[in-house]
């Protein structure tokens, strides 16, 4: 273990280490303070003092703007994210948050800080355009209630943002499955909400049930799990999990107890048969929103499905450990093609893009089966911590990426939303006649997500599958080197997952090019003629989106540098 | 040296195209009619800058560069510039008398295609996509690492997507989308195939190699570790590995070529593809496929080359032999154009197949003449398109008297397609039939395998002279014009149409006469290719 620094709560260095979410903390209590002062007087019992003490009454101008709890917002997940990148720039020190007794709560590692920088992301984007979102109209005491109404909303909508970062970088930090479940259900609880927010349709408030019925059962069910370890173990904390792991796996506690805590981040992925939930979740809420869950919060169920299956359940492989291997293999094979099927259907965009982010999570699920692969199967033998990084590597770059692209085409959404369309394929059409920069760049978006070089989501694709390779191929090159006869059956199985995944990327093809299609070369509908809901700020965040698939994709030498670094990190036994 | 050349060679047409359209993207309707005059030039001026780049290349005007004579895996403006250095990815071009022609025939098309489509509509945008288009091929044909080659050859999909969805016939979207998804899902089985060779290889042997993967990208670095690999009984990652990533890899390009039974996009691509697109991608993107075949599975897996031959040969016979019925019921003049594409690249894979050098320089040599010839067919097929606003064979008789420059160009194409002695595809034909000659007597095979050839010869003629009299020649005086034009008055075709049949037919007749300008350093190339790989490995290894 090289060398870990340990920090006690309010300890010294506590602050720089847990900066990102000190920020978010103080941003919260700002924006729950802030929009509420006036004019206010408080009067000193039994006197005729008046004293301002500036909470409630008559509200300042500017405060009461409309426009400012959004701005509080993103002005606070966005030095989130700039800290985030600043500690990167000398190297992110181990660093653990450690309470009285010595038991690590909290990690603070490249890893953790990889994940922090792609929700922090994802958020201030998602927040960012969402000041176009909510209608507001009029500025000062000159609101009516209706106006008024919505101002309040949006402190509401924008402090969900915030909790929501918070819930998602406890999860990522988190050493303790106790405390990542914490951190779990905090943002869950904030995305159960943010989706029912989308009032302006019936269907929003109908995807918020659903979303949040069937997330706290798959929530409910992980915690059995969760007591399940805690009853075998007797500790949450993920060290003493691996180690009473590796010494007594096989038992069928520890089994049970993980395949339900996989439940439960099995939902949050929305990997298939838990996935039913998701495309009326992403179809009811605001596409801004939508695209929050199918990046930051799929991220973060990533988070808990490594953290479970490489650290506790990974190391010192047992033969049992297989089952869970095929399982899981199958799952990925499963979930990607009924991603894509269904998505092949669907005439709803948004709903596309749900199917479309189930496929993506299969694709994640086929890497994350082939570290396993390596990890449990004795007979891969080869630089075993070499293949599990590169394919680590791959899913963060993956995951990195995914913001650029799948959020911004939920941006792109966003705004044919805003005019009350969005939910209808045809309701593309004729986007390049009335507004080119968002057809390009959906269009861009788009082929990115199906994987067409030179845009990121080539990148990231081709890396998990030559994660996959790699680990599928092991040390045959050594041997073939030697001059040893080798053919397709010693390949180990999960090459064909690779395959599935090549297949399954040119099955997706029809649907993605499908957008540009109408984009380009239809007719917009009766009524959607003119010009498009205007607001700079959602525009800013696409070109922003824009930019990074660009740039992700042939400049991605620096990004795959510090996805690498923290892969290392992830796991020290590797380096 | 000048090796950085390719660099604007590749760079210059996709930047400067990219800039045009996001320039154009953001003019309104008005502006953008204003604009077409000046990009139509900006765009020409362009590609004769790459034609001259090029051209200079040939006559060495640019550095001290030999195409005669090119070692196996060995490049003439060759360079090699990091890009992502943890996985082994390079910026690693050259070029030698496989991709040189390749590379000055895109060039050479793209002022051409340019002409000839001088009055698409939409212009503004059109000539940057062929632009964008042609930039893309040329990365293709440059590039010496599979990343890059990888990245390119997707690349010239979206390019041809967008020429096709807006400049294309009726049934253009479901055209382009066939078109795109077949491509694409060769091409990605191709990559996993490539991927599995990247992996496959020793790690950290390769002056190359990634730091976190070990491996290396890198073309001319993996030939060079399997012809030391392919000595005596050994062969380059053992023979069933080779077989296994010799079918991947031959999936991508076959489908590209095509080949029966991978044809079915091109008919359909082509016929609602617009003229331009047409030229470019019968002209460039199909000789991908051949390019591709013999820059990675034939250079890296001799073994796997020799066990595959025969069903090589068989589908070269099949397309050639089917590509030629299939046109011969064609009422569709565009359709059966696109059918005796099929049939000419299976003269191709028949020359691959014939494991002599002399059906390799035939292969080489088709590649090129067809990449003249079948420009030319489709720009008499669209000027057809354009002034009887039908492609029925039979929707204009006796356009001789109508139209005679059509009619001549029509009857020269065709006559070169056919294979007219003194015209470009003669040359490969009969090449390739020697070829065949030297397989079936030195290498005892049966004499059937003629029947093929000769059998489409005979076809290639028939379809090709039976569907100039049903257009050119019947009909006599009585002769109306077809229905479709509304009893208007027939006008031949513009003056930027004639220029563009002109050039072309200019450059079959040299290229016919003179063969030796391009054959010459290709057969030179097959015999060192030959010299690298067969011989070395020895005759019968499988």
């Amino acid at each position: 273990m090289s060398n870990l620094n340990t920090v006690e709560p309010f300890g010294e260095g506590f602050i720089s280490a847990l900066c990102p979410e000190l920020i978010l903390f103080a941003g919260l209590i700002l924006l729950i303070v802030v929009p509420n002062l006036g004019s206010g007087k408080f009067r000193i019992p039994g006197t005729q003092t008046r004293v301002p003490w500036l909470l409630g009454g008559k509200r300042f101008k500017l405060t009461s703007d409309p426009r400012l709890p959004s701005w509080i917002a993103v002005l606070t997940i966005g030095s989130s994210f700039v800290m985030t990148i600043l500690s990167f720039q000398d190297g992110v020190e181990r660093t653990a948050i450690v309470s009285e007794g010595g038991t690590q709560l909290l990690m603070i590692n490249a890893f953790s800080r990889v994940f922090e920088l792609i929700f922090f992301g994802a958020l201030t984007l998602a927040a960012f355009a969402c000041m176009n979102r909510l209608d507001v109209k009029g500025v000062g005491a000159k609101l009516s209630t209706d106006e008024l109404y919505n101002n309040r909303r949006q402190g509401d909508f924008y402090i969900l943002m915030i909790t929501c970062a918070l819930g998602m970088s406890i999860v990522a930090l988190a050493q303790d499955l106790f405390v990542l479940f914490i951190g779990l259900e905090l943002a869950s609880f904030s995305t159960y909400v943010l989706v029912a927010f989308f009032k302006e349709s019936k269907a929003g408030t109908e995807a918020g049930m659903k979303y949040f019925i069937v997330g706290s059962v798959a929530s409910g069910v992980g915690l059995y799990g969760l007591s399940m370890l805690y009853l075998w173990a007797g500790s949450l904390q993920l060290d003493v999990l691996a180690e009473t792991f590796a010494l007594s796996g096989s038992e069928a506690l520890p089994m049970i107890g993980i395949g339900f805590v996989l439940v439960g981040f099995g939902f949050k992925v929305s990997a298939a048969p838990f996935h039913f939930a998701a495309p009326d979740a992403y179809s009811g809420a605001s596409s801004p929103v939508a695209g929050v869950l199918a990046t930051a919060s799929k991220a973060m169920g990533i988070v808990g499905l490594l953290r479970i299956l490489l650290i506790v359940a990974a190391p010192e492989s047992s033969e049992d450990g297989t089952v869970w291997l095929v399982c899981l293999g199958l799952l990925s094979v499963v979930t990607m093609t009924w991603g894509n099927l269904a998505a092949l259907g669907s005439t709803n965009p948004k709903r596309m893009l749900a199917y479309s982010s189930v496929a993506h999570a299969g694709y994640m699920l086929a890497a994350i089966t082939a570290i396993g692969a390596w990890n449990w199967d004795e007979t891969l033998s080869g630089d075993p911590g070499e293949a599990a990084i590169v394919v680590l590597t791959a899913l963060m770059f993956h995951l990195m990426v995914l913001v650029a692209f799948k959020l911004g085409a939920f941006l792109v959404l966003s705004v044919l939303e805003s005019e009350g369309g969005g939910s209808r394929l045809s309701s593309l059409g004729g986007l390049a006649k009335r507004e080119p920069f968002l057809a390009v760049a959906m269009f861009i978006f788009m082929i990115s997500l199906a994987g067409v070089p030179p845009l990121a989501g080539f990148m990231s694709k081709l890396l998990v599958i030559m994660g996959i390779v790699k680990v599928a191929l092991g040390d045959m090159s050594e041997a073939l080197a030697t001059g040893s006869e080798l053919g397709l059956s010693d390949v180990h199985w999960v090459w064909w997952l690779a395959l599935a995944m090549v297949i399954n990327s040119a099955i997706s093809v029809y649907y993605y090019l499908r957008i540009g299609v109408v984009m380009f070369f239809e007719e917009p509908e009766k009524g959607r003629t003119g010009p498009l809901p205007a607001g700079w700020q959602v525009r800013f965040a696409i070109l922003a989106c824009l930019l990074a698939t660009l740039f992700m994709g042939v400049a991605s030498d620096k990004i795959l540098e510090i996805c690498e670094t923290a892969a290392q990190s992830f796991n020290y036994n590797w380096a | 040296m000048n090796d950085w050349i390719s660099i604007p060679l590749v760079a210059f047409p996709l930047i400067s195209s990219m800039v045009l359209l996001a320039f154009v993207s953001n003019a309104s309707p008005k502006v953008r009619e204003g604009l077409v005059k000046p990009i139509r030039m900006a765009c020409l001026v362009f590609s004769l800058l790459l034609l001259v780049l090029t051209t200079g290349m040939f006559f060495k005007y640019f550095g001290d560069v030999s195409w005669m004579d090119i070692q196996f895996n060995d490049y003439e403006y060759f360079a090699s510039y990091a890009w992502i250095d943890s996985l082994g990815i390079n910026w690693t071009v050259g070029m030698d008398a496989l991709s040189f022609p390749m590379v000055w025939l895109t060039t050479f098309l793209l002022p051409v295609t340019i002409i000839a489509t001088w009055n698409e509509k939409y212009g503004a945008t059109y000539f940057p996509l062929l632009l964008m288009m042609g930039g893309a091929l040329i990365g293709v044909f440059v590039s010496l690492d599979l990343f890059m080659f990888y990245v390119f050859w997707e690349l010239t999909l979206i390019p041809m997507f967008f020429l096709i969805l807006k400049w294309g016939g009726a049934d253009r979207k479901y055209a382009a989308q066939k078109f795109f998804i077949y491509t694409f899902t060769a091409s990605v089985v191709m990559l996993l195939g490539l991927i599995t060779l990247f992996f496959l290889q020793e790690p950290n042997t390769l002056a190359s190699a990634g730091s976190m993967t070990g491996r290396s990208f890198s073309i001319p670095e993996l030939i060079d570790s399997a012809r030391i690999a392919n000595t005596g009984d050994n062969w380059f990652l053992g023979k069933t590995m080779q077989n296994i990533l010799f079918v991947m890899l031959m999936i991508g390009f076959l489908v590209k070529l095509p080949a029966v039974p991978f044809h079915t996009w091109l008919p359909d691509a082509h016929v609602q593809a617009p003229t331009g697109g047409s030229m470019l991608l019968a002209g460039v993107m199909l000789k991908m496929g051949a390019y591709g075949m013999f820059r990675l599975p034939l250079s890296l897996f001799p073994h796997a080359l020799y066990h595959f031959q025969l069903a090589l040969m068989i589908i070269g016979m099949v397309s050639l032999v089917w590509g030629a019925i299939v046109c011969l019921g064609q009422t569709n003049l565009k359709k059966m154009v696109a059918y005796s594409s099929v049939s000419h690249m299976g003269v191709i894979l028949i020359g691959i197949a014939t494991m002599q050098p002399m059906g390799w320089a035939a292969a080489l040599f088709m590649m090129f003449a067809h990449g003249i010839i079948s420009p030319m067919l489709f720009a008499v097929c669209g000027a057809f398109k354009h002034h009887y606003h039908s492609m029925e064979i039979g929707a204009m008789r006796g356009m001789a008297k109508h139209s005679p420059w059509l009619a001549t160009s029509m009857m020269f194409a065709w006559m070169a397609s056919l294979g007219l002695p003194l015209l470009a595809g003669f040359v490969a034909e009969i090449m390739m039939l020697i070829a065949l000659w030297h397989m079936i007597s030195l290498d005892g095979w049966s004499i059937w395998w003629m029947v093929g050839p000769a059998l489409v010869l005979a076809l290639t003629a028939a379809y090709y002279l039976w569907s100039m009299q049903r257009t050119i020649f019947e009909g006599g005086d009585e002769t109306q014009p077809p229905a479709t034009m509304d009893g208007q008055i027939i006008p031949d075709i513009s003056n930027s149409e004639k220029f563009a049949m002109l050039i072309l037919a200019f450059f079959t007749i040299l290229f016919g006469v003179m063969p030796w300008i391009a054959l010459d350093m290709m057969d030179d190339w097959t015999q060192q290719i030959f010299n690298g790989l067969i011989l070395f490995v020895g005759k019968g290894g499988a």
